[in-house]
């Protein structure tokens, strides 16, 4: 049509007419008896005065013609994009079932990158909802360059902080904040558990965010008197129905009246962007709120509890921040050296305070995102070559099409993009579908969040970075997807294919050998991605049985916060033994004793001194965990004891100081074995302790940790104003907690009781990365693996199609039906095969890279590759044997009559 | 006929063979294909290059109308129908031809041609 230069939707209309009439003749010449051949070349050769027709479509158009070639045919350009659209829209509702297929193979494929881009999107691109995030700096210190370990910050003191505020030459502003603590709010008649952060009068005008509703505080009521909360939006949704009366409420908050100003915006949960508070309370709060846990804080400079961010002054850079911190830093050492010295200040993005001052996070984060999103997209390829795959068949079957409009003059370019768009058409559908998918997936997963936290945790967020994300990916889907088959849809000669005898087979066989390719490297991937959810389901079935170095199968813990209660120690100690004793007389459980540190939830703290051990440095200090534990700790947590003995009543308040250590640390500190009889020193504490057991080592802050040294101190020498309840049951412990919580709300009225968790549940706390990796690998590994299966069967169909005379000769000669499904079976297999071969040093090199992330089971485990594969076969010996069996049924006569 | 005959008598009298077979409902291309050649026994056929070609110049010249028809579950097609200018076309070439033809066998001698 390019040399008539009509407009493009005349011509379309003038090829569509005639390809029609064409194949009407061809149609009705079949059904009289002909041979395709025949028909064919006989519908085909009323082509021949092509020329006359030529001249009569530019008599007809005149008026259309474009002027000269050099002008803009801009016009003709864009009305030529909308006919193709419409005409494309045509071609697929011609044939609504591949039309449907394509978009829905599509929009899975999209969907799963919708939905992990808009994750990443939330955590990694921009996690923190406020404006000019780009010139907030995260404040915090750090060990100077002689004892730096790598990347980690410090929290700063109140009072260090507040002197950067006023010295410094490079912020804007700058606040403090804390992370998240557990208050105990009494609403209605039980305590209730709220997460509150502290932070200074300037917090908010810092990160410049405006209430949802009421106000936010300034500096004027950052002191001890300023009672006085902001909540989070979610918060206020949740529980207080987003009511307007909310703000100006009071809320009794550890035995404070706190009233209610204003709500944060939605989607803003502070810094901490993963997990939020309730709500925020001035810092000048922190000693009236949190006596035992801030007490001094605002006082001691040695006391690090807060983070800072600062907003840079216009113009200054954060290396400039940097600079100046230094000094600034370097001035604090001068003057306060004794808690100063060897410290530095770091200034470092926003971004990487965002998952708090846990290190190496955000690089994890990081890394698991590019994973995460080369998994999808590699589920999005296998997508397009399935339908890529489906349009090579359907060019083959438009063969005659593409012929007839070449013959009347189109330029191969011009056809090109009228398949383009209609590939184009179907990413763009699949990218809407695909979007509704992504997103309605993430917030079925959300729903799954631990309803008690819901709050506090960040909610996915769409933006306009993922509606662009899922608008580029269709259009590269479609182009991605459209070209391979577009470009071999027109690779044809036109004399030859209007004569060529064996269409079918000639071209067949190449294209076959594409379409193989594809595949083998589905199944290659498939392949991988299963192996590698198989490994981490068996590290978790193998986690379940690392022994942690204490019981988990009769054991439940509780959480209580007796001092948030506003009790007196005195009062603290009689809720503590009261416990005790009644949960000795409760039916179903065995024992029952007190601990400092929850379950795979303690830190460890530095500054130990160990008697007869020499300092190489001032900064050589010994690190351990430490854990205060009650009377009957042991035998209700499990812990073996080794040597020596357990903690008794004798061990009270005014006895000698004692200690029980672990054998790890035993074994370092005392290789000779003579431990017990040794003296320590506690951190904080002015006088020593006398080692008087040693107790197994067990695992203190992950599942299966490398063995580190912890030292236990009894309950009754060292008071904790909050303590975690551990209860042995006789049976299940499930069945014992609501009676053990019953029991302890009426031995301590107001105390907060939360964190209810069986042994099991703990282990299963501790696996939480290992049953997302489950979660999200089995989910794109059946995801891949149900695309490769359904180009699997596609092609499979395809070739029993194609083969149908062969095959009819086949049985005609005496082949049983058997035979010939083992013949297509054997076909379908062989490309299986090499992509399970092709697969398995992917995998195995996958799993070396992730054998650290697994419990008791190697990265190169051979079940999970073996379990993978023969997941693998099943399905795609499934999806070859219904082509098979469908070909063994055929009537051989009738297939040869057909053929 | 031979080819020949056939041409000369296609430029003649294809545009009052094409007229006619509108005259009483619209007809897509091949329809009109069709009925020519069964009508005429086989012995009138039409090729795609001459039958559009005509089409859109009647068309052109206002004698005929196209559009594209959809009907449920079948492709859409265009029908041609005679415009009212088509039908006084239609009427002044079938009188001419029919004088035409009486001529023709008044010469000839042959009756009822």
């Amino acid at each position: 049509m390019a040399p008539l230069k009509m407009s493009a939707a005349a011509a379309a209309d003038v090829v569509e007419e005639l390809a029609q009439h064409l194949e009407d003749r061809y149609r009705e010449l079949v059904s009289g008896g002909m041979d395709e051949e025949r028909a064919y070349r006989e519908a085909a050769g009323e082509l021949e005065e092509l020329p006359a027709l030529g001249a009569a479509l530019e008599r007809r158009h005149p008026m259309e013609r474009v002027e000269a070639a050099g002008e803009t045919n801009a016009g003709t350009w864009v009305e030529g994009v909308w006919s193709d659209a419409r005409f494309a829209g045509r071609t697929l509702r011609k044939n609504p079932v591949f039309a449907m297929f394509a978009v829905l193979t599509i929009g899975l494929g999209i969907g799963a990158n919708t939905a992990v881009f808009t994750l990443v999107d939330t955590l990694v691109l921009n996690p923190l909802p406020v404006a000019g995030a780009r010139d907030l700096v995260s404040v915090a210190g750090a060990r100077g360059k002689s004892e730096a370990k790598g990347d980690e910050t410090l929290p700063l003191s109140y009072l260090n902080l507040r002197d950067l505020g006023r010295g410094n030459a490079v912020f804007a502003s700058l606040a403090g904040y804390t992370g998240p603590r557990v208050v105990t709010v009494e609403m209605g008649e039980k305590p209730e558990r709220m997460f509150a952060e502290l932070a200074t009068g300037s917090y908010f005008s810092t990160l410049g965010v405006r209430p949802a509703a009421g106000r936010f505080y300034g500096a004027a009521e950052d002191n001890d008197a300023g009672a006085v909360a902001v909540m989070n939006y979610a918060t206020w949704q949740e529980r207080f129905g987003g009511s307007r009366e909310a703000v100006g409420r009071r809320l009794r908050i550890n035995g404070v009246e706190m009233t209610v100003i204003g709500v944060a915006p939605r989607g803003f949960l502070g810094i901490n962007g993963v997990f939020g508070p309730d709500i925020w309370v001035p810092a000048g709060m922190a000693e009236r709120l949190l006596p035992n846990e801030m007490g001094d804080v605002l006082r001691d400079r040695g006391k690090a509890e807060f983070l800072g961010v600062g907003r840079l002054k216009a113009g200054v850079r954060r290396a400039q921040a940097q600079a100046n911190l230094e000094a600034l830093a370097g001035a604090l050492a001068r003057q306060y050296p004794e808690v100063n010295q060897g410290r530095t200040l770091t200034a470092r993005p926003i971004r990487e305070a965002v998952f708090g001052s846990a290190q190496a996070q955000p690089s994890l984060i990081t890394f698991a995102a590019a994973v995460l999103l080369a998994v999808t997209g590699m589920v999005l390829l296998i997508a397009c070559s399935n339908v890529a795959n489906l349009m090579l068949a359907r060019a083959a079957a438009r063969g005659h099409e593409m012929a007839v409009r070449m013959a009347i003059g189109a330029s191969r370019r011009r056809l090109v993009r009228q398949l383009l768009t209609e590939s184009v058409l179907i990413g763009l559908a699949g990218g809407a579908a695909g979007f509704g998918m992504g997103i309605g997936g993430l917030e079925l997963m959300w729903r799954f969040r631990p309803a008690e936290v819901a709050a506090n945790l960040i909610m996915p967020k769409l933006d306009g970075a993922v509606l662009l994300f899922t608008l580029a990916v269709a259009l590269a889907t479609g182009l991605v997807f459209g070209t391979m088959p577009a470009l071999r849809a027109t690779r044809v000669d036109v004399g030859e294919s209007l004569k060529e005898e064996t269409r079918t087979m000639g071209r067949g066989r190449s294209r076959n050998r594409a379409a193989n390719a594809l595949l083998a490297g589905q199944v290659a991937f498939s392949f991988v991605l299963l192996a590698v959810a198989g490994l981490f389901l068996r590290s978790i079935g193998r986690a379940y049985e690392i022994d942690p170095g204490f019981q988990t199968a009769h054991l439940a813990v509780f959480l209580t916060n007796p001092g948030q209660a506003g009790y007196s120690e005195a009062r603290t100690k009689g809720f503590y033994k009261e416990v005790r004793e009644r949960l000795a007389a409760a039916p179903g459980v065995v024992s029952a004793s007190w601990a400092s540190n929850v379950p795979l939830w303690a830190r460890a703290v530095s500054g130990l001194e160990v008697e007869g051990r020499v300092k190489r440095s001032a900064s050589d200090t010994v690190t351990a965990v430490e854990n205060t534990v009650d009377v009957g700790y042991f035998e209700t947590a499990g812990v073996a004891l080794e040597q020596g003995r357990e903690f008794t009543e004798g061990d009270g308040e005014k006895a000698a100081p004692v200690a029980i250590v672990n054998e790890k640390m035993a074994r370092d500190y005392w290789p000779g074995g003579d431990a017990v009889g040794r003296r320590i020193r506690l951190p904080g504490e002015t006088g020593d302790r006398e080692i008087v057991g040693i107790a197994r080592t067990a695992n203190y802050t992950a599942l299966a940790e490398p063995p580190q040294p912890c030292v236990y101190v009894p309950l009754a020498q060292k008071y904790w104003d909050a303590m975690v309840l551990y209860v042995r049951s006789e049976g299940d412990p499930a069945r014992v907690m609501t009676a053990v919580a019953r029991q302890v709300r009426e031995a301590g009225p107001g105390v907060l009781v939360h964190g209810e968790r069986t042994g099991r549940m703990v282990v299963g706390d501790g696996l939480f990365q290992a049953r997302m990796g489950v979660g999200l690998l089995s989910t794109f590994g059946l995801l891949a693996l149900g695309l490769a299966s359904i180009g699997l069967y596609g092609i499979m169909a395809f070739t029993v199609n194609q083969r149908r005379r062969e095959m009819g000769v086949r049985m005609a000669l005496g082949a049983a039906r058997g035979d010939l499904v083992g013949m297509i079976l054997w076909q379908g297999m062989r490309v299986v095969s090499v992509g399970l071969v092709l697969g398995l040093p992917a995998a195995l090199g996958v799993g070396k890279l992730l054998e650290r992330a697994l419990y008791g089971v190697g990265g190169q485990d051979p079940a999970s590759l073996a379990g993978a594969a023969a997941v693998l076969v099943l399905v795609a010996c499934g999806a070859c044997w219904l082509p098979a069996r469908r070909a063994s049924r055929m009537d051989p006569l009738a297939a040869l009559r057909e053929g | 006929m031979t080819a020949a005959a056939e041409q000369e008598w296609k430029k003649g009298s294809a545009e009052l063979l094409v007229l006619s077979l509108l005259e009483d409902q619209a007809r897509h291309g091949y329809d009109i294909s069709k009925l020519i050649q069964l009508r005429s026994g086989g012995a009138l056929s039409f090729h795609v290059t001459s039958l559009y070609p005509l089409l859109y110049r009647l068309e052109e010249r206002g004698w005929v109308n196209g559009r594209w028809v959809e009907k449920a579950e079948q492709r859409r097609r265009r029908y041609y129908s005679l415009t009212a200018e088509g039908r006084r076309a239609l009427r002044a070439q079938r009188e001419s031809w029919k004088g035409f033809v009486a001529a023709m066998g008044r010469v000839m001698g042959v009756e009822n041609a």
